[in-house]
């Protein structure tokens, strides 16, 4: 009936991957260019940028530091968001809506106000610059995102299995800790995941809050401004097939879970 | 006294089925545990208060708590305030604003940039959306979903990069159209406000496409089968039907992607010019140069936190107006 309608919706969807893969596969392609000048053509071939970057002790230390702040703001993100949202998703209380609305807020903030605004905080609690401020603001930040995932998942806990167990002698802790959790297991980890995405290539408030090392984006940033060479692309690539993989790998990960439960 | 002794006698025996005891029976059974359990749920009162603590303190610290701070610091003219200072409360920071043009149009400019963005993203997304939700089949729209996805998760510095290379004078775009023998000397593509609004088109596509695509998704085909048979066009069909169901999802995507755009730093750095300077350039720019001009990055901050407030509120009660029209 909508044929010709169809035929054009998917030439717009087909051009809009276009759009949001040809950049990503030109970085990558041009990485491997034997040549320090960016552009086209391409006259010969090289692995050298490459091989290079895992030779850099530097890069490799950044990327380390990078994985580190993710690691650890995720931990704290999925303690504090999973707490918040028992306490929401358990039942009507005066100012949960005020309560909702603040939890919602750092998702909000447009990144260059959070960071400003982390900033200030930081000099007032007398926190320095440096990985402990990043990782507290990116852990800030995420606090959002595992709240409403884990919320998600909460509203369609079966009630009757924690009545059950409350029947059978278990304190309100016991069944959080035997009943609920298992049952949010595939949200937190699905969480987890995007948070560590998120805190991995977050760059303004690394930015901000940085001392003198720099975390990964925030080095690519500061050659970047240096001017483009092939060098960036290979670091560039390498944190781009670090996050594709890690995302395609959470995204069957948490389908799968979710079927099963 | 005798009641409660006997209630937890049954309450062990509960917990203890037959002898075999696990792990949590024992916990529940182990006496400091049990007592302080009991302390902790005597009442479903101070069960909720307990639980209520920790969230509520850290959402009042942690998420409130840096907003306050930078409006308090706006307000002040010195800050960190150096040893032998005394701090004032000022509005100077504020006045400071209106009293150049070199602060207040990067502002106007930040507003109009993302709203104009923030629409070319509604445009070139709607159908992408439209497409996922109406035409795929369910069996395939999580693979053509997930196709999308898979880039958005590259950061936002690795993603301005590539589209660096893609508009530089020697990048693609300019050898298709010199291999097409439509131009025979570069387009300077880069360091405009079309490389920018590119990137960050690029940058938030995500943000409007998946509130469009779960707004569609709830639309009933039927709808458009009836419209269709009843003889509306293609078009008819989009503004009187899919453009009114879907409002609340324009709505949402719009001011997701209206508030990230504002929030911009390192793209319109890295992607646009002089001509295209942004306001967050402006407000960072107090926070890296040397001396206290803190409290007047804070202030510019806190303008542009609250211009993009009200506008998106604005337009959420417009967008909700328009809704309620509809249904008449």
């Amino acid at each position: 009936m909508f044929r010709g309608n169809r035929i054009f919706l998917a030439c717009v969807y087909w051009a809009f991957v276009l759009y949001v893969f040809v950049p990503l596969i030109l970085m990558v392609v041009m990485g491997f260019k034997d040549s320090k000048f960016i552009g086209f053509p391409i006259r010969s071939w090289t692995l050298d940028w490459y091989t290079g970057v895992f030779a850099d002790a530097a890069v490799l230390s950044t990327f380390g530091y990078s994985v580190a702040i993710a690691v650890l703001s995720t931990l704290i993100s999925i303690f504090v968001g999973t707490w918040i949202a028992v306490l929401l998703e358990g039942r009507r209380f005066w100012g949960r809506t005020a309560v909702f609305g603040m939890t919602v807020l750092p998702a909000l903030v447009p990144g260059i106000i959070s960071a400003i605004a982390f900033r200030i905080y930081a000099r007032w609690l007398g926190i320095e610059p440096g990985m402990g401020a990043i990782v507290w603001a990116h852990a800030v930040h995420n606090v959002p995102f595992v709240v409403l995932v884990v919320m998600a998942r909460l509203s369609t806990l079966p009630k009757s299995q924690i009545e059950a167990a409350r029947d059978l002698g278990a304190d309100p802790l016991i069944s959080f800790i035997r009943i609920t959790l298992p049952y949010l297991v595939p949200a937190i980890l699905g969480a987890s995941i995007f948070c560590l995405l998120l805190s991995f290539d977050d760059f303004v408030r690394s930015f901000f809050l940085g001392g003198y090392e720099p975390t990964l984006p925030v080095l690519i940033f500061a050659k970047l401004r240096s001017g483009m060479s092939p060098e960036i692309n290979a670091i560039a690539t390498v944190a781009l097939v670090l996050t594709a993989v890690i995302g395609i790998w959470a995204e069957r990960f948490t389908r799968r879970m979710n079927k099963e439960t | 006294m005798t009641v409660d002794a006997s209630a937890e006698r049954d309450r062990r025996s509960m917990s203890k089925p037959d002898g075999d005891r696990t792990f949590w029976g024992r916990l529940a059974g182990w006496g400091p545990y049990h007592t302080l359990m009991r302390l902790a749920t005597a009442s479903p009162r101070r069960q909720f208060l307990i639980l209520a603590v920790i969230p509520v303190l850290w959402v009042l610290t942690q998420h409130l708590g840096p907003m306050l701070q930078m409006v308090i610091v706006s307000l002040t003219d010195a800050y960190p305030v150096a040893p032998g200072v005394e701090q004032h409360f000022t509005l100077d920071n504020y006045s400071r604003f209106f009293g150049d043009s070199i602060f207040w149009m990067p502002f106007f400019r930040t507003l109009i940039f993302a709203g104009v963005f923030t629409f070319c993203t509604l445009i070139i997304t709607y159908p992408v959306a439209y497409f996922l939700a109406r035409h795929v089949s369910r069996k395939n729209q999580m693979l053509f979903l997930l196709l999308l996805l898979i880039p958005f998760w590259v950061g936002e510095i690795v993603r301005t990069y590539a589209i660096m290379i893609l508009l530089g004078n020697t990048g693609a775009v300019n050898l298709l159209l010199k291999t097409l023998g439509l131009i025979d000397r570069p387009i300077p593509f880069m360091y405009t406000s079309f490389s920018m609004g590119l990137g960050i088109v690029y940058l938030t596509a995500l943000y409007m496409l998946l509130p469009l695509y779960s707004a569609l998704e709830k639309l009933p085909k039927s709808m458009n089968e009836a419209a269709a048979d009843l003889g509306a066009g293609a078009w008819t069909r989009f503004r009187r039907i899919s453009l009114p169901l879907t409002i609340e999802g324009i709505s949402s995507g719009c001011t997701l992607v209206f508030l990230i755009s504002t929030g911009f730093y390192a793209t319109p750095v890295l992607l646009g010019g002089p001509s295209t300077t942004v306001f967050a350039e402006t407000i960072a720019g107090f926070f890296h140069a040397a001396g206290d001009e803190w409290p007047t990055g804070a202030a510019f901050a806190t303008i542009m936190f609250a211009a993009a407030l009200v506008l998106t509120a604005t337009f959420q009660k417009l967008m909700s107006a328009l809704r309620k029209g509809e249904k008449k």
